[in-house]
């Protein structure tokens, strides 16, 4: 298992767009995936579960990922919210 | 029902012979030929009407000869205070053209030169009882229905709730299977397996390819008709097409769609209509899938788009967030 916090770069916040990218990307790998935000803690495969953290420009998420691919997965999210979505 | 003739195609030109418009449409349009049946000769090309005006009078410039060219009071009039030499010659001119018929309406006399000249240059003239307006309606109905562009496709067409789904995907996907299970919620069949498509005033009219009745095949029972089994109210004509949902074997890679705020369409026949691509798997309700669609774009077409709507709440919910973080930030420094 591997935990990595990560913070929310773009000034638009995890929005629709990003959501969807995060989801896709996710969706594509065998292991579990889980983002955690204070006390909630969703699905990272499911796009409601995404949208519903509403995690803001500034704040921070820890994602969670189980499996045999683990860091890859972790690896393509992280630099995700690193190239802020193709956001400014 | 009206029945279209025995269209010709040449190439990707349509063409109606007069002859056979005259016989499917002489009791519509209350049509009496004037010059000899020998003149019915020629080939109807466009669904355009023309009214000579000008051409009459000598002026030839931009002369949509091609059409059918349609004599009212106005014409006939003009032509009548004509002196008969410069009635002659100007008839003569205009006839050279290669007219494939003139029709005068309102049951007006014709000039006898007119007739005679018709005659001598093949072109046939019809006099109808109607108005020139009524005769320009539904002659011009007639004829788009005739020249419309037209494709049959493999699929299957239901009236969910009033929307026209256009069901397709793979022979044995289950889009007959998934109809029977739409009938029987109460909605309505088309025709199963080949659509007649036609593309009218930039909408999609969807229908069968013969008028045999409402048959379909199920894999493993064979042929049912479906209006003798569900009864009448589980069958219609014809439905306008909105929605087209191409049904696809899950598969796990697959990009599909997560909230529906990119709209996808399909070009068929000139025209966009939006199109779903839906995974199917087993054990997933495809009909109640299917009615949701439906009731989706009715609810789009009143003006609530629900990815919309929560996308938007989202993005309002972030952006009053990320103020109240950047307050606290400030208050801390």
């Amino acid at each position: 298992m591997i935990r990595k916090t990560i913070k929310i770069v773009n000034k638009l916040g995890m929005h629709a767009r990003p959501a969807t990218m995060i989801v896709k990307a996710a969706t594509k790998y065998r292991s579990e995936f889980k983002i955690v935000k204070s006390d909630m803690e969703i699905n990272g495969k499911s796009i409601m579960g995404v949208m519903t953290l509403a995690a803001e420009f500034g704040s921070e998420l820890e994602l969670v990922a189980d499996g045999v691919d683990e860091e890859f997965l972790i690896k393509e999210i992280t630099e995700m919210f690193a190239n802020k979505f193709g956001e400014d | 029902m009206t029945g279209t003739g025995s269209l010709l195609k040449v190439g990707n030109m349509k063409k109606l012979s007069v002859k056979e418009l005259y016989e499917l449409k002489k009791k519509d349009l209350s049509l009496s030929l004037i010059t000899h049946p020998n003149t019915m000769q020629g080939y109807i090309t466009t669904s355009f009407l023309n009214r000579p005006g000008l051409a009459l009078t000598g002026y030839f410039d931009r002369f949509e000869y091609s059409r059918i060219q349609i004599f009212g009071e106005t014409e006939i009039s003009y032509l009548q205070s004509l002196k008969e030499e410069v009635l002659y010659n100007n008839i003569k001119e205009a006839l050279v053209y290669d007219i494939p018929a003139i029709i005068i309406t309102k049951g007006l006399s014709v000039p006898k030169q007119i007739e005679f000249l018709a005659n001598e240059m093949m072109i046939p003239i019809f006099s109808s009882r109607l108005s020139t307006d009524k005769l320009f309606n539904s002659l011009r109905i007639y004829l788009q229905s005739v020249f419309a562009e037209s494709k049959t496709i493999h699929g299957t067409l239901i009236d969910v709730f009033g929307v026209g789904i256009l069901l397709t995907g793979k022979s044995g996907i289950g889009k007959s299977e998934c109809a029977l299970e739409l009938v029987e919620r109460g909605q309505r069949l088309i025709t199963d397996d080949v659509v007649k498509i036609t593309s009218k005033d930039d909408i999609l009219v969807g229908c069968a390819t013969n008028n045999y009745g409402h048959f379909m095949e199920v894999r493993g029972i064979g042929l049912i008709d479906v209006a003798k089994m569900f009864g009448i109210q589980a069958v219609r004509m014809k439905k306008r097409i909105d929605v087209q949902i191409e049904l696809m074997p899950w598969k796990d890679n697959m990009d599909y769609e997560r909230i529906g705020l990119s709209n996808n369409s399909v070009d068929i026949l000139g025209n966009k209509i939006p199109i779903i691509y839906l995974p199917i798997s087993p054990g997933k309700n495809v009909a109640v899938i299917i009615e949701v669609v439906a009731m989706n774009h009715i609810s789009k077409l009143f003006g609530y788009d629900a990815a919309k709507e929560y996308t938007n709440k989202l993005q309002e919910d972030l952006k009053r967030k990320a103020v109240v973080r950047e307050n606290q930030i400030e208050k801390k420094e």
